[in-house]
């Protein structure tokens, strides 16, 4: 995953895992929460996702939540990841704002 | 009711997979994989689709994580392997592989280089990797084994320099390696060229 750590600009899918991450959710639940909320527009297969979530959890955006005891994993977000969330909508406000002002709408 | 069917597809994912996904067209849904042999029950023609996944670079806590996360998508995952191999206590070297997978044995990662997973058919195409960055470097982990397949055949080509047809039968095994590597690089720049495409 190409996050733009410099811009602070983050890939679509970085960002609604991370947003589905405000509540712990598995592996599945975070694929439907992606479903649901682009209405089926973004479609992210097991294994990139699979990917995206040890990416993620390196950084320390996301941890592991719970004990693993169970057979389902789940994760959450963690401070760190909440202040790149928090910054890239602040990044996506002022590009809307900005578009807003130009395009007079 | 059970079928046997008897099949070896070696390094070929896709045929593999294009071949067991006939048979569920068909009606028939994998309940059973062995090194040549396959099982099948009858099922609702179409029900189930199929995909083949390379998973030989992984250390063996990675397969099995990643085969649970598989399962916890609701997936049916089976372990395959892509050699044939019928010796015991076989110990294999990869170099490529993850840490951890470097040293692969018959408890461990041996015999299980490749994952066949079925799900439900529900009309999307059946793609583990989706996003760009994630199919190059499953692109990229495919093609290691083949980088060091030309290295070996090159190293063979120079300790056999003074004899003429050793060193060509050589040259022409690394030419031959070397094929799945030019067709991955290819794959990988139409990804490349593709995502550029689309910004």
């Amino acid at each position: 995953m190409k996050d733009n750590v410099k811009s602070g600009a983050l890939t679509e899918v970085t960002f609604f895992i991370l947003l589905a991450l405000y509540e712990p959710k598995h592996g599945y639940a975070i694929m439907q929460f992606i479903d649901e909320k682009t209405g089926g527009r973004l479609v992210l297969g097991a294994g990139s996702l699979y990917g995206a979530l040890n990416t993620l959890t390196d950084k320390g955006w996301i941890e592991p939540y719970g004990e693993s005891g169970g057979r389902t994993k789940e994760y959450v977000i963690t401070d760190e990841g909440r202040r790149i969330a928090e910054k890239e909508l602040q990044r996506l406000r002022e590009l809307t704002d900005t578009a807003a002002q130009i395009m007079g709408k | 009711m059970s079928m046997v069917k008897w099949r070896f597809f070696a390094g070929f994912l896709n045929s593999q997979a294009k071949w067991l996904n006939a048979m569920a067209a068909k009606g028939y849904r994998l309940t059973e994989t062995g090194k040549l042999k396959y099982v099948f029950e009858g099922c609702e023609p179409g029900k189930y689709v199929y995909t083949v996944e390379y998973v030989g670079d992984r250390s063996f806590e990675e397969e099995e994580n990643y085969k649970a996360f598989l399962e916890d998508m609701g997936y049916r995952v089976f372990y395959k392997n892509m050699n044939l191999d019928y010796s015991l206590g076989k110990v294999a070297f990869r170099p490529w592989a993850d840490p951890g997978g470097k040293i692969s044995t018959q408890r461990t990662t041996f015999n299980r280089e490749l994952l066949i997973v079925e799900k439900e058919d529900d009309g999307t195409p059946f793609d583990l990797h989706t996003e760009a960055e994630d199919r190059i470097e499953y692109y990229k982990r495919r093609s290691y084994p083949w980088y060091y397949a030309v290295f070996l055949a090159l190293l063979l080509g120079i300790i056999y320099w003074p004899n003429p047809f050793e060193t060509a039968l050589c040259g022409g095994l690394a030419l031959l390696f070397a094929l799945p590597v030019i067709i991955v690089e290819l794959k990988i720049r139409k990804i490349r060229r593709e995502t550029k495409l689309e910004e």
